[in-house]
């Protein structure tokens, strides 16, 4: 029971942190939390079942679709929903024009593929077991992206220019930095791992329209907690949020789990709203 | 504010082009159209309407929180399930004894203004995506929680909804009770918006930091407007359920939190008959066509993104035919310092305002490094220096932006240091901005009587019922703004929108706004910037009047030549610490001075 | 494209720009010629850097700006690196978390992959100081140093144009010494630069020619040589109202 309780803990808290980082990958290119994270990890959900089960493509062409879906969500996004609104971020105006989007994707979803949650299929021929690929599928996608997005960051050029608008977007600009490229490139890159995540956990989450929903606010809890940005925070706090979910749901059942996740996330947001991992921001005349 | 537009009305204007009736026309138009509605409309647009009135009550309150305030509450339909279970749920008497439905709605409203506070209470804390996301999170447990606690709220399979008794438990009775809400919602809400409360929520919204040196204290004021919204929204779920005739928390989805949020939005910030028109909209939209039903949130969202893109200012704008009028584009800002005198007059001796070894850095930065300074009322005190040497951060020190690690400010017995900044507006600091800081689709007078919001007697609630002492200190601040605004030379351009202003006319709306305060102690920070050779001449004469007036001014800038012609003193900051102190005469032969601030 | 011996590298007429809709310069005409070092002087607030983030595409402007017989209107900051023209910003806002190396390769993104080596060593030729810390990240390095750094960052363009706001600012006298005599090899290498400067004897003893900007516009033009230069740029700093003149 333990073993069980940890194992889909981890998994959905790997499934988190993936939306988590696609959140903190999209805010650092463009210091906007974008409401259609969590419609990625739909998208990679929903694509995956639809391109495998409905349309018979082969398993690795329906994950790559998969993932160029969510690279194309992700530079829409940036075009329609974040560069119209960059020059009045203290309008706030990206928080409208982001859930506006999410919600055209999502509903479009729920039109075109239904509102009820369909079955996504098993990706790897193998046998079901204690430790099932549904468990450690996202584990894998996890540390994949984990280490994919450290080489990238640490070892290649583009990924120091995704640093440099990172910290200073102003001085990148001056320096000759393509940043609006730059820009584009990040959203497409959280596109491909939001859909990654709805992909790899796409036997725990099934393709459903409303995970969109469900992703965006739990994919969101890693980000507040582990501070806006920091991916090694996302993905701790994306763990611990899965443990802490599966344990309650186990002890307290399914809504009083939400209940206490919920009241956990706000308090801690209230005692500490920089979160756990994050420094507090500086002036504002 | 139409009365002063009038004066620019040719005179041979007909009755129906006269602000006034423009203004209330869609009022009248509105009201005709829903109270004869029984008389020609089906059974089936009753319904509807019936359901426009409802959805309208909670947002006429929501629109107080997104509109008014910039509070973005996208989750507020978990006030409405809340308003509606425990409506159905004591009415119903499947747990407690019977209570009578306007009771049960009386006790919904009250649970419902408790918990608005609590799903509110993040906006004080949190930015603005992170309440976003968690009043979404409000929703989804509320919702959670109806379909889990079966033996109250009947879970999956629902409770049925209150019946009113006669007249209204037939539809039309039904139809009339929830129009006589809406009504009332709505009175309600545009006496808060014509009130010293609306304006000091767009300046909450908009203009934070001026909203603070004004001394309004965001807390309270915000808490106030989630009591209210809180309460319509639950009675707004009492009619609901009552609508509903059985109510199941499916009915209670995202999709229809979405649907109030975006009535707001699409009917314009800081309006109430755009949103109105919006909520409208949105409740008969899908009933024109049968197939637009499944897309109906879709086609929400889609004119979400297109008002947010093209329209920001949503259907208000459209609406708002006043200030398409072009305005003269060679105006020329005529101050009348004169007119300081019934501003400012002093009742008592305002003390001196004076910084003790004051330090403050940050991270290892020292922006001010033991700086002492004395501010004699009555007088021009300039504060000079090169860029970081920590003017305006001694500003923000005096208004209470930052606090110094080390040393305090003193007004009279009063440790400033110590206080809020809304305590420090009413010890009669004001300020103005380097970036003017104002209410852009607020007219110039609204922006200015923000100024005096502190001066106001009535409270939230007498403001809300439209009380007299409501209309006392409307017409006292109106009549001080106007006074402001001609002491300026702004008054023809009152009734304009503030973003139609040019720069240079704002500078001067935000005098008039710190004059409000009566100050006895008034903060410029780079006034002249963006001001042309004789517009920096005659606020020039207007600082130096309002020194004679007994105010004393501090005054950071740039253009040397204001601050040699009207400074009694100056200060020349570097680095953080005095360089130099003296007479303008004195400072301006200083060689070490002229070395530091020009260079060489 | 080719520009003949008499005509200006960089040629600024009628430039007006600001922010939003505080306009803050207005009618700037400024020529830098090849070759030339041209210092921009003027009283806090009087809008030189303003002049250069328009110049550089960083702001939008009104008016003509031409580069080596090119016409930058609509130009970001991107493609007037590309034609040559650098602007080393002020406060020396290097990348403080990644290494000199790295900053200096971030310089050289639109060059071919094959030729950024070379081109960084080449500009770490000129600061020997920061070549030594070269692995060390940014932040480590001290004000001066970082603003080396800066100055190397666009250096590794080989600009025609190299534009440096207040380069000494919060340096100590010897650091600003060290600055200067890059930019004195600037010049005699054949780089043009404009140089906003705080130090006016030091900026008048490098630089050719210079323009005092004070509110807004431009009032004096002058060669260094020309004699009492240093009065008459106070002169034109505390000017009262231009138009009683």
């Amino acid at each position: 029971m333990l073993l069980s309780i940890v194992l889909s803990g981890v998994a959905i808290g790997c499934v988190y942190a993936l939306i988590g980082i696609a959140y903190n990958v999209m805010f650092s290119a463009s210091r906007v939390f974008s409401f259609t994270a969590g419609t990625l990890g739909m998208a990679g959900g929903i694509l995956g079942a639809l391109f495998i089960l409905k349309l018979g493509l082969p398993v690795w062409a329906g994950f790559l679709l998969a993932l160029a879906g969510g690279a194309i969500l992700g530079v829409v996004t940036e075009i329609l929903a974040v560069r119209p609104v960059l020059k009045s971020l203290d309008q706030h105006l990206y928080v409208l024009s982001t859930l506006a989007l999410a919600l055209i994707v999502q509903q479009f979803a729920a039109i075109e593929w239904g509102t009820d949650a369909q079955p996504f299929p098993r990706l790897l021929n193998i046998e079901r077991n204690s430790f099932d690929q549904q468990f450690w599928l996202p584990m894998v996608a996890c540390a994949v992206t984990i280490v994919g997005l450290e080489v990238l960051y640490r070892r290649t050029l583009l990924g120091h220019a995704f640093r440099a608008i990172a910290e200073d977007n102003y001085a990148a600009r001056a320096l000759g930095l393509p940043e609006r490229n730059l820009r584009m490139a990040s959203y497409a890159i959280a596109g491909v791992i939001g859909a990654l995540s709805g992909f790899a956990g796409g036997q725990m989450l099934l393709a459903f329209f409303d995970n969109a929903t469900l992703l965006t606010f739990y994919g969101f809890v890693p980000v507040a907690l582990g501070g806006m940005g920091n991916n090694r925070g996302a993905v701790v706090a994306g763990l611990v949020l899965g443990l802490f979910q599966q344990a309650a749901n186990f002890l307290v059942g399914g809504v009083f789990s939400s209940v206490a996740v919920f009241a956990a996330f706000i308090l801690v947001l209230l005692a500490r709203p920089e979160g756990l991992a994050g420094v507090a921001l500086g002036r504002r005349v | 504010m139409d009365m002063f537009t009038s004066g620019a009305r040719p005179a041979r204007a007909s009755f129906w082009s006269s602000p006034a009736i423009t203004a209330a026309l869609p009022w009248l138009v509105l009201a005709a159209i829903a109270v004869a509605l029984p008389l020609y409309g089906s059974g089936y647009w009753g319904v509807i309407a019936t359901r426009a009135c409802v959805y309208w009550v909670l947002v006429a309150g929501l629109n107080l929180l997104v509109g008014f305030a910039g509070q973005l509450a996208i989750g507020w339909v978990a006030l409405l399930t809340l308003g509606a279970y425990i409506t159905a749920v004591l009415s119903a008497a499947n747990v407690l004894p019977e209570v009578h439905p306007y009771l049960a709605l009386a006790i919904a409203a009250i649970a419902g203004a408790l918990f608005g506070v609590i799903v509110g209470l993040p906006a004080l804390r949190l930015r603005t995506f992170y309440f976003a996301i968690t009043t979404l999170g409000f929703a989804t447990i509320v919702r959670q929680i109806a379909l889990a606690w079966a033996s109250v709220t009947g879970g999956g399979v629902g409770v049925p909804g209150p019946v009113f008794p006669p007249p209204f438990d037939s539809q039309w009775g039904f139809y009339y009770l929830c129009l006589g809400f809406a009504a009332i919602c709505t009175w309600m809400t545009v006496n808060i918006a014509n009130s010293r409360f609306g304006r000091a929520l767009t300046a909450i919204r908009d203009a934070e930091v001026a909203a603070e040196a004004s001394g309004i204290a965001k807390p309270r004021l915000l808490i106030l407007v989630f009591l209210f919204s809180g309460a319509t929204a639950a009675i707004a779920g009492g009619l609901f359920a009552s609508l509903q005739s059985y109510i199941t928390p499916d009915a209670f989805t995202t999709e229809l939190s979405v649907l109030f949020f975006i009535g707001v939005l699409i009917g314009g910030r800081g309006s109430i008959i755009g949103p109105l028109l919006g909520t409208i909209l949105l409740t008969v939209l899908p009933e024109f066509a049968a197939p637009l039903v499944a897309w109906s949130t879709f086609l929400y969202a889609v004119l979400l993104l297109v008002i947010v893109l093209v329209i920001p200012g949503g259907i208000a704008e459209l609406l708002d035919f006043k200030n398409r009028k072009p305005l003269e584009t060679h105006r020329a800002l005529v101050p009348r310092p004169e007119l300081l005198k019934r501003l400012l007059a002093q009742d008592d001796d305002p003390g001196t305002l004076t910084l003790e070894q004051v330090e403050l850095h940050f991270g290892g930065v020292r922006a001010i490094d033991g700086l002492d300074l004395t501010i004699l009322p009555g007088q021009v005190h300039g504060l000079i220096g090169p860029n970081g040497s920590g003017k305006t951060t001694t500003l923000n020190v005096i208004s209470g932006y930052y606090n110094p690690q080390r040393g305090r400010a003193v007004l009279k017995d009063a440790v400033l240091t110590q206080l809020s900044h809304h305590r420090r507006a009413q010890l009669r600091i004001a300020r103005t901005f380097q970036t003017p800081r104002i209410v852009g689709e607020a007219s110039v007078i609204e922006n200015v009587m923000i100024g005096g919001t502190i001066d106001g007697t009535g409270s939230f609630f007498e403001s809300l019922f439209a009380l007299p002492r409501h209309w006392q200190d409307e017409k006292k601040l109106h009549e001080t703004a106007m006074l402001a605004l001609s002491a300026v030379g702004l008054e023809s351009l009152a009734g304009v929108r503030a973003d139609r202003l040019q720069h240079s006319e704002l500078r001067f709306v935000e005098i008039a706004r710190a004059l409000m305060l009566r100050p006895a102690f008034v903060l410029l920070d780079e006034p002249a910037a963006g001001l042309s050779v004789e517009e920096i001449r005659r606020l020039g004469a207007l600082v130096v009047e309002m020194a004679k007036n007994g105010t004393g001014v501090l005054l950071v800038e740039h253009h040397a030549d204001l601050i040699f012609d009207i400074c009694d003193h100056v200060t020349v900051l570097n680095l953080g610490k005095k360089l130099a102190a003296g007479t303008p005469a004195e400072i301006r032969s200083h060689r070490e001075v002229v070395s530091a601030y020009l260079g060489g | 494209m080719p520009t003949s011996a008499g005509e200006p590298l960089l040629r600024v007429a009628g430039l007006s720009s600001g922010y939003g809709k505080i306009g803050v310069l207005r009618g700037i005409d400024l020529v830098v010629g090849p070759n030339e070092v041209v210092a921009l002087l003027g009283p806090n607030g009087a809008g030189k850097t303003t002049l250069l983030r328009a110049v550089s595409g960083l702001l939008p402007w009104s008016g003509t700006v031409q580069f080596d017989g090119r016409d930058l209107s609509g130009a970001g900051p991107r493609e007037a690196a590309k034609a040559g023209l650098v602007h080393v910003i002020e406060g020396h806002r290097i990348f403080t978390q990644q290494s000199v190396y790295d900053n200096l390769l971030l310089g050289a993104y639109d060059l071919p992959r094959g030729e950024r080596a070379a081109r960084v060593e080449e500009a770490l030729d000129y600061f020997p100081e920061i070549a030594e810390k070269r692995h060390e990240r940014a932040v480590a390095l001290s004000g001066g140093q970082q603003q080396m750094l800066a100055v190397a960052q666009g250096l590794v363009r080989r600009p025609k144009l190299l534009m440096l706001d207040e380069p000494s600012a919060g340096l100590s006298p010897v650091l600003v010494d060290r600055v200067f005599v890059v930019v004195r090899r600037l010049r005699e290498s054949g780089t043009a630069v404009l140089l906003v400067e705080q130090l006016i004897e030091k900026a008048l003893a490098l630089a050719n020619r210079v323009y005092a900007l004070a509110r807004g516009s431009i009032v004096l033009e002058a060669n260094t040589g020309e004699a009492d230069l240093p009065n008459r740029l106070e002169r034109a700093y505390f000017a009262t109202a231009r138009s009683n003149d």
